[in-house]
């Protein structure tokens, strides 16, 4: 265990925490080479992408979709009081529409997909490693980074911006319900209100982000996963580690491409 | 549902909600609509973007497409403008852009006005006249200095009430005359009695003039100064003018006497009947024959002032109608007076003013009194005799 820390027992080990994330990022980054070098040359795993990108969308969708609609309506909620102190209530639409497309969406989107698929990932690999299942893939000339990790990732990087847009319209949809609940207001009143001086910049670009971050919740929990040391407690904290850091690198990773996005697009 | 169906339904919801997105955001910038290109020129476009409304006839029409600065210090920056091409039978070479505000503080919108229908068409590119926007800035200016003229005058309002106050402050405390009047109770007790007194002194008074009434009118018949009156023509002067009338009646008189006043009266400027007997013809015919109004007009003759010659044809007036109406027997109140102060007269030699009688028939109306309250006064008494 001491000679092979996890990121876990790397973080808990206070003399070699600064050694211990150098460790990690150098061999996140080796690994994130090798899972691309191996996923642009053929054969391509199209089934076990297929199998996982069902498991990633369309598995994920009604959870993703429930937490679009939550965030809708409370935003409804929320902004509805602040808006009427300053006596522009007539915002509403606007603020609502602007939140959930630009950010709440693709955010409460990654969150949920990282919390979801990243344990996921994180637990299925690290039982196929502790159980030395990739290393039967390997002796079998099947490349394991091809065929499970590079497959999971790219599912990620397709499902997030889907998922985004999933989650995207509930949370419009449910805020629509909420304020027309507290004050009346037509479904295509409420979208013409909402998009007023909306453009492609707000749109497009914040719902394609999330690629990135599909990108970082495949890698991250595909990396915890195939590193998993031990036995069930191996593939406990692997799964903790996978959610914990994809969650993190995500928030992380959006001020970034925010930031871009406003440099690029204003 | 088996995995792939799934899948398939997953990504074709999501993408429907992707083009949904793009639809609607794509309408608002007139993507999938035909536009066309209309440029205006601003000095200043107060905060006027990129992706701002157009609006003509209050309408969105359009979006501004570009808010581009001139290349000359000189020039003036340009707003080009997508236009909605349903517009296009709207806007002419006369439709005016402006920039406008959204309430006080909301987003700027460029407003397009409607042309007249007798210009033409805009093209693509075409620029259109504009006026200036309204600047938030310039409203505060002039607010500003509105409410430091509404300072001022509220100033000069408080320094007035100051005075005010303090004026209303001496007052109470009873400073000044004001103050003294106000607060002071003796005055108006001083008041009171003054005025109780000049209440009992108007009563004597009034006993006072009575008495003294009394006492002329015993020295009007006191031998001393009997003379006078005698002499005068009539005792009271309150009774000149008594039965005057203020005009002529209407219509001819059927008789007419005329008398020299030097004929009847003792002196050229006094009433006192002298020749009376003269008047008896017309006594006698004002007796015997029935008549409907008789005047006596008395010219004072052309001697003395208008005033005294008014008093004088007024007192032998009231001489003569006295004597005729008390030796001969007749309606004296047909019998009326109207004196015409100072005339020579018309049929007078001597100068002393002439008398006329004259006698309207039946049925002629009743001139109007001189002086009604003296008539009212006199016939009221009468009646309570």
């Amino acid at each position: 265990m001491s000679t092979n820390p996890t990121a876990v027992s790397a973080v808990h080990s206070k003399p070699n925490l600064l050694l211990g994330m150098l460790e990690w990022f150098g061999e996140f980054g080796i690994f994130v080479w090798q899972v691309l070098c191996a996923a642009i040359k053929p054969p391509f795993e199209f089934k076990e992408f297929v199998r996982q990108l069902d498991e990633v969308g369309s598995r994920s969708l009604p959870l993703v979709m429930l937490a679009g609609a939550a965030t809708g309506t409370v935003l409804a909620l929320e902004t509805r009081q602040s808006l009427v102190q300053f006596g522009a209530k007539s915002l509403l639409p606007t603020t609502i529409v602007y939140s959930v497309i630009t950010e709440m969406g693709p955010i409460i989107t990654a969150l949920v997909v990282s919390g979801r698929v990243g344990a996921g990932i994180g637990a299925e690999l690290a039982a196929m490693k502790v159980t030395e299942q990739i290393d039967a893939i390997a002796t079998s000339a099947v490349d394991p980074r091809r065929l499970l990790a590079s497959t999971r990732i790219a599912a990620c990087i397709i499902a997030m911006p889907l998922l985004t847009l999933a989650a995207s319209f509930s949370g419009v949809f449910m805020g629509w319900v909420a304020s027309t609940l507290m004050e009346p207001i037509t479904l295509v009143r409420f979208i013409n209100q909402g998009f007023q001086g909306a453009g492609f910049k707000d749109f497009l670009p914040s719902t394609f982000k999330t690629c990135v971050f599909g990108l970082i919740i495949g890698c991250v929990a595909s990396f915890q996963g195939m590193r998993a040391r031990g036995g069930a407690q191996g593939v406990g904290s692997s799964a903790t580690t996978s959610v914990v850091l994809s969650s993190l690198f995500v928030i992380l990773a959006d001020v970034v491409l925010v930031k871009i996005i406003l440099l690029i697009w204003s | 549902m088996n995995r792939t169906a799934r899948l398939g339904a997953f990504i074709l919801f999501t993408l429907a909600i992707l083009l949904t997105g793009i639809f609607i955001i794509g309408s608002k910038r007139y993507l999938f609509t035909p536009t066309y290109e209309l440029k205006a020129q601003f000095a200043n476009v107060a905060g006027l973007q990129q992706g701002a409304d157009v609006m003509v006839g209050g309408l969105h029409a359009g979006t501004v497409k570009a808010v581009d600065l001139p290349n000359n210090p000189d020039g003036k920056l340009t707003v080009t403008m997508m236009m909605n091409e349903s517009t296009r039978k709207i806007v002419r070479k006369n439709s005016i852009a402006s920039i406008e505000t959204e309430g006080l503080l909301g987003n700027q919108y460029v407003a397009v006005s409607f042309g007249a229908s007798d210009q033409a068409e805009v093209k693509s590119g075409d620029t259109i006249a504009s006026v200036p926007p309204l600047q938030m800035s310039e409203l505060v200016a002039k607010a500003n200095g509105l409410l430091g003229e509404g300072q001022a005058a509220m100033k000069n309002i408080n320094q007035v009430s100051e005075h005010l106050k303090s004026v209303s402050a001496k007052i109470d405390q009873g400073q000044g005359t004001v103050g003294a009047l106000i607060n002071d109770r003796s005055i108006y007790n001083n008041f009171d009695e003054t005025a109780k007194k000049a209440d009992a002194t108007v009563a004597s008074a009034q006993t006072g003039i009575k008495d003294f009434q009394d006492n002329m009118e015993a020295l009007k018949h006191n031998f001393l100064l009997r003379g006078f009156f005698k002499n005068r023509g009539y005792e009271d002067s309150a009774d000149l003018g008594k039965d005057a009338i203020a005009n002529a009646p209407d219509g001819t008189p059927v008789k007419e006497f005329d008398y020299d006043a030097k004929d009847l009266f003792d002196k050229q400027d006094t009433a006192r009947l002298k020749g009376q007997k003269k008047l008896k013809d017309a006594g006698e015919y004002l007796a015997g024959n029935d008549f409907g109004v008789a005047v006596i007009e008395i010219a004072a003759g052309a001697k003395g002032s208008s005033d005294t010659d008014m008093t004088l044809a007024e007192g032998r007036a009231l001489a003569l109608r006295d004597y005729i109406v008390q030796h001969y027997g007749f309606d004296d109140t047909k019998l009326k007076t109207l004196s015409l102060g100072k005339q020579p007269g018309e049929v007078s030699k001597s100068g002393w003013g002439e008398i006329k009688i004259l006698i309207y028939p039946v049925g002629t109306a009743m001139p109007p009194d001189k002086n009604p309250d003296k008539s009212q006064q006199d016939n009221s008494s009468q009646s309570s005799r």
